[in-house]
């Protein structure tokens, strides 16, 4: 398990990092906690001659609450998302989903920044920027923009940053104070990858859902955005049924195929179990309104 | 420093933390494809360098029986049979450039079509060149008998999918050659097999070989022979007269090491309508995998010949076969066949009593040998019907199974006693150095040899070193498997304690401490033991399902007859260690193939290994005996391997109301028809 040869750079800046990838094209990558690339590395599934650490830039790991939401550092470890008060006030399906990845090990130095940009459709982190509508700060050579996480995810291992664009921060939108959220995960027999996952986060009035974000894990070359089901509970009272018809709307947004751990049928029945336990398990923290 | 505290700590000295001066290390290149010809290799070190074959060797070899024409080639000739089998080699002084240099090699394979399900693989054309069938094994057992022996008719057909051995340490050799010796340092059961088995393959005189056993982090039946690369890694030795390494990536352990199981059955069990059993007919198939070296050859007789369990059968005929699939050879793996044998038994009890509207353990109870006799398929059974009694008021089944989803299995383990165990001790400066011929590989043999030094000696256990393997220290043996060192090794620490004992006494009329510690003394005993003993024992399993499939375990309860527990510790993290590897098997682990014979498990936690939060509480009972050997031990190891999968099986079966006849369980069988919200 010995990766083959490859330059490493560490720089200081992300003016830097922007400047190597520009030089090196196709053959630079960056690295961020390692979590993903490294054992890819190490088993020579791929080849990356130039890996860029962003391990050496100062600043990229912050939970900082200011006016326009959440403001997340891209080099923030899985683990630190995990014990914040911020995340835990503001996006408890954030606190869901990182005390879901992987194991504690992964989690100490697994990055947001890197399951988000690796794009990986079985990742739990882009489903759930997804559900919370998170825009992401991307900064190349002319600069920084935002992208929106819905038209971040372009298919798998693949987003709409440019080449030479790093992933500097994570912008969460707050929802207000009534909000909640649950993530939802069945894992693949003792994987930590899962058949299914499913984030939630809502926004309640008066015991009636005001606002949804829905999106799925593992279904499809990329994270789902479930916009009919948001459409729909959006307004409702969450009762059985209404539960019942979003599930089945959030079912007919996967895409899942099948392998060894099941048929297409079996995947999206744990879907659709699996949503109508998580949308319960965010609209019970409602207060009992 | 104690060997938990010394591994825990990682000062452990693995076969990887050894480094020699001038070290070449190794690399193969593998086959991508399960079944090609090879047209052409350009580069590297071929068959045209390192032209031999595995040999079979290791646990069952009793019965041996030759294989040429189907043996493994170290390094492939004109065709390959497998995905990941070893083609040719590469080196470096390099780790990281031996393992680029593999992409040097140039393979010109013509691709032919693969078969890796071993049912279809009896009728399709020969894959070895070399045979006229693919079936290289077809015995029967037993004899024919009417079927109107029985008022009802059990049917089924049991499967136990093929799952690799994976311990943490994957496999691994250090090799260095002086111009007349050749040493090899290696992780292993078996010091003697791993010696015999290069002897044997590259016609080198026994003198001119050492093999010294290193830290060996698990094993589980991977590492009790010989694999080509230990071959390769001896000859680039002897050839560059430099220290030679190669460590296995897991990857490389899941294309092409030997995994065990993968066997499947199609029985008939036969009863009165009372529930007395009356005969049992059908056949075993065994995937060997595409050449003869791993334990193929002797598995489909091993599994056959303890159809009967632990129960009193009259009449039995069954059919044994091995056959050849374009996959790794099949190897032993924590049972070995008895697991096996134990499900396929089990399973018909099972679903015999439900035919019969029994409680599975009053059939049981009914069918239990009462007097030791000789099935007709050939092992002895000794009389079960007293300990299952025991059994069934210890665990607390009755209770249990009033209130949860409980499974129940009786098994009886045969220990691979035959051929006995050597032991040394060397007495020096105040101390004690102790050689077992088996090798430990993390059953903690050093914790028994000191207490039965102590009870024989009164050798405080802080003046006993316990040493790891060397061909040089103690030149015979046998192994570490089959559930037989606390039986067979344990005897010969005691044999050998005695010795010394008698050796003091000789001397100076009458035995002392002071005595043996003040000089120097060396006892070498070697256990000669011809007889395979058995033991019983019961798994007791509670489980349930969850409306999205998730199963919780509730209890795992073990009772078995282990004669004297000589280490208490350690004898629970061997049950409760089995259990996991039973649990494991039950649910998760398999190494699944596309039709052709490509692997589908790619990574360890895709073969299903499972990890400590998805695991019960383990109840740990025995009943009290003693075996007949000196030791008075019974072995324990492969126990729960045997016993759990049954016993979670079956209380899975209660919980969903459906049979489950195959290992793992399919999570979509695991899925309740109405979901709970």
């Amino acid at each position: 398990m010995n990766p083959p040869r490859f330059e490493y750079y560490a720089p200081t800046g992300i003016e830097e990092i922007v400047g190597l990838l520009k030089k090196y094209g196709d053959d630079a990558k960056i690295l961020a906690g390692g979590q993903s690339l490294l054992p890819l590395l190490k088993s020579r599934v791929v080849t990356i001659p130039c890996l860029i650490s962003l391990s050496e830039v100062r600043g990229l790991s912050y939970i900082d609450e200011r006016k326009d939401g959440v403001h997340v550092g891209a080099m923030t470890v899985d683990s630190d998302l995990e014990f914040s008060d911020i995340i835990k006030k503001h996006f408890p399906l954030i606190l869901d989903c990182a005390s879901q990845v992987a194991d504690p090990l992964v989690r100490n130095t697994g990055t947001i920044g890197g399951n988000i940009s690796h794009a990986d459709p079985s990742n739990d982190f882009p489903s759930v920027m997804l559900a919370i509508g998170a825009k992401f700060v991307v900064q190349g050579e002319s600069g920084t923009r935002e992208i929106s996480a819905e038209d971040f995810f372009v298919d798998t291992f693949e987003t709409s940053m440019k080449h030479d664009e790093v992933l500097k921060e994570i912008i969460l939108p707050y929802w207000g104070s009534n909000s909640y959220g649950a993530y939802g995960k069945f894992k693949k027999g003792t994987w930590n990858f899962s058949v299914a996952g499913v984030a939630v986060q809502l926004s309640m009035e008066s015991g009636k859902i005001n606002k949804a974000g829905i999106a799925i894990t593992s279904m499809g070359p990329k994270a789902i955005k479930c916009t009919e089901a948001e459409k729909y509970l959006a307004g409702k009272k969450p009762d059985d049924s209404v539960l019942k018809h979003a599930a089945e709307l959030i079912v007919g947004a996967s895409q899942p195929s099948e392998d060894q751990y099941g048929s297409e049928k079996y995947k999206k029945e744990i879907l659709r179990r699996l949503s109508i336990k998580t949308m319960g398990k965010a609209i019970k923290m409602d207060g009992g309104n | 420093m104690d060997l938990s505290e010394k591994f825990v700590k990682g000062n452990g000295t693995f076969v990887d933390d050894i480094h020699m001066p001038g070290m070449l290390y190794l690399g193969f290149v593998r086959s991508p494809y399960p079944r090609a010809k090879i047209k052409k290799i350009s580069g590297g070190i071929t068959h045209k360098d390192v032209n031999f074959d595995i040999a079979a060797v290791g646990e069952g070899s009793e019965e041996e029986q030759t294989f040429s024409s189907t043996a493994h080639p170290v390094l492939a000739k004109d065709f390959v049979g497998y995905v990941g089998q070893p083609v040719a080699a590469v080196y470096s002084t390099d780790p990281y450039e031996a393992e680029d240099l593999i992409d040097s090699v140039e393979v010109d394979y013509e691709p032919l079509p693969g078969i890796s399900d071993p049912e279809k693989a009896i009728d399709f054309e020969p894959i070895n060149p070399a045979s006229k069938s693919n079936v290289i094994v077809d015995r029967y057992f037993g004899k024919e008998f009417p079927d109107n022996v029985g008022d009802v008719v059990i049917e089924g057909r049991f499967v136990n999918n093929r799952i690799a051995t994976n311990p943490i340490e994957p496999r691994g050799i250090v090799t260095a050659y002086d111009g007349d010796k050749l040493t090899i340092w290696i992780g292993t059961q078996s010091i003697y097999s791993i010696k015999s088995g290069i002897c044997e393959a590259m016609h080198l005189p026994a003198e001119k070989v050492r093999v010294i056993q290193t830290d060996t982090g698990g094993a589980f039946g991977l590492k009790g022979g010989l694999f080509p690369e230990y071959v390769v890694a001896a000859w680039l030795a002897m050839k560059e007269k430099r220290p030679v390494k190669w460590i296995e990536t897991r990857r490389e352990h899941l294309m092409a090491s030997r995994p065990g199981r993968g066997a499947i059955a199609k029985l008939k069990l036969y009863a009165d309508r009372s529930g007395k059993i009356k005969g049992l007919k059908g056949e075993v198939l065994v995937d060997n995998g595409a050449f003869t070296g791993g334990s193929g050859e002797f598995s489909p007789a091993f599994i056959a010949m303890q159809l009967a369990g632990a129960y009193h059968l009259e009449n039995a005929y069954v059919r044994a076969r091995s056959v050849l699939t374009n996959k790794a050879p099949q190897g032993p793996y924590r049972g070995a066949g008895r697991p096996e044998a134990m499900f396929f038994i089990e399973k018909m009890m099972d679903h015999l009593a439900d035919k019969l509207k029994m409680d599975p353990v009053d059939l049981r109870l009914k069918n239990a040998a009462e007097e030791r006799y000789r099935s007709p398929l050939g092992f002895e059974v000794e009389p079960s019907k007293k300990f299952l009694e025991a059994a069934i008021k210890e665990t607390g089944y009755r209770e249990l199974s009033k209130k949860y989803n409980t499974g129940f299995s009786f098994l009886i383990l045969y220990h691979a006693t035959s051929g006995g165990e050597s032991a040394r001790i060397q007495v020096k400066d105040g101390r004690l150095k102790v050689w077992i011929g088996g090798n430990a590989h993390g059953q903690r043999h050093d914790v028994f040899s000191k207490t039965l030094i102590n009870e024989e000696l009164g050798v405080d256990e802080s003046l006993v070193d316990f040493q790891l393997g060397d061909t040089d220290q103690i030149p015979a043996g046998i192994g570490a498997w089959g559930s037989r060192s606390a039986m067979v090794a344990g005897s010969a620490v005691l044999m050998a304690a005695r010795m010394l004992r008698e050796k003091v006494e000789k001397k100076y009329g009458k035995y002392s401490l002071n005595h043996l510690l003040g000089e120097e003394w060396d006892a070498y005993h070697n256990f000669e033991y011809s007889k395979m003993e058995s033991s019983l024992g019961v798994n007791v399993v509670t489980a349930d399902v969850d409306d999205l499939g998730k199963v919780k375990i509730r209890d795992c309860i073990s009772y078995y007859d282990a004669g004297r527990v000589l280490d208490p510790a350690n004898a629970a993290g061997q049950i409760a260690g089995g259990s996991v590897q039973g649990i494991s098997q039950a649910l998760y682990e398999e190494l699944a193939f596309d039709e052709d014979g490509q692997p589908l498990t790619s990574s360890i936690s895709d073969a299903g290994v499972a990890t400590a939060d998805l695991l019960p509480k383990f109840t740990i009972k025995y009943y009290k005996s003693e075996s007949t050997l000196p030791s008075k031990a019974k072995g324990i190891g492969e126990a729960p391997t045997i016993g759990v999968p049954i016993a979670l099986s079956r209380a899975l079966e209660k919980a969903m109301g459906r049979e489950f006849n195959e290992t793992p369980i399919r999570p979509e069988l695991l899925l309740r028809e109405t979901a709970v919200q």
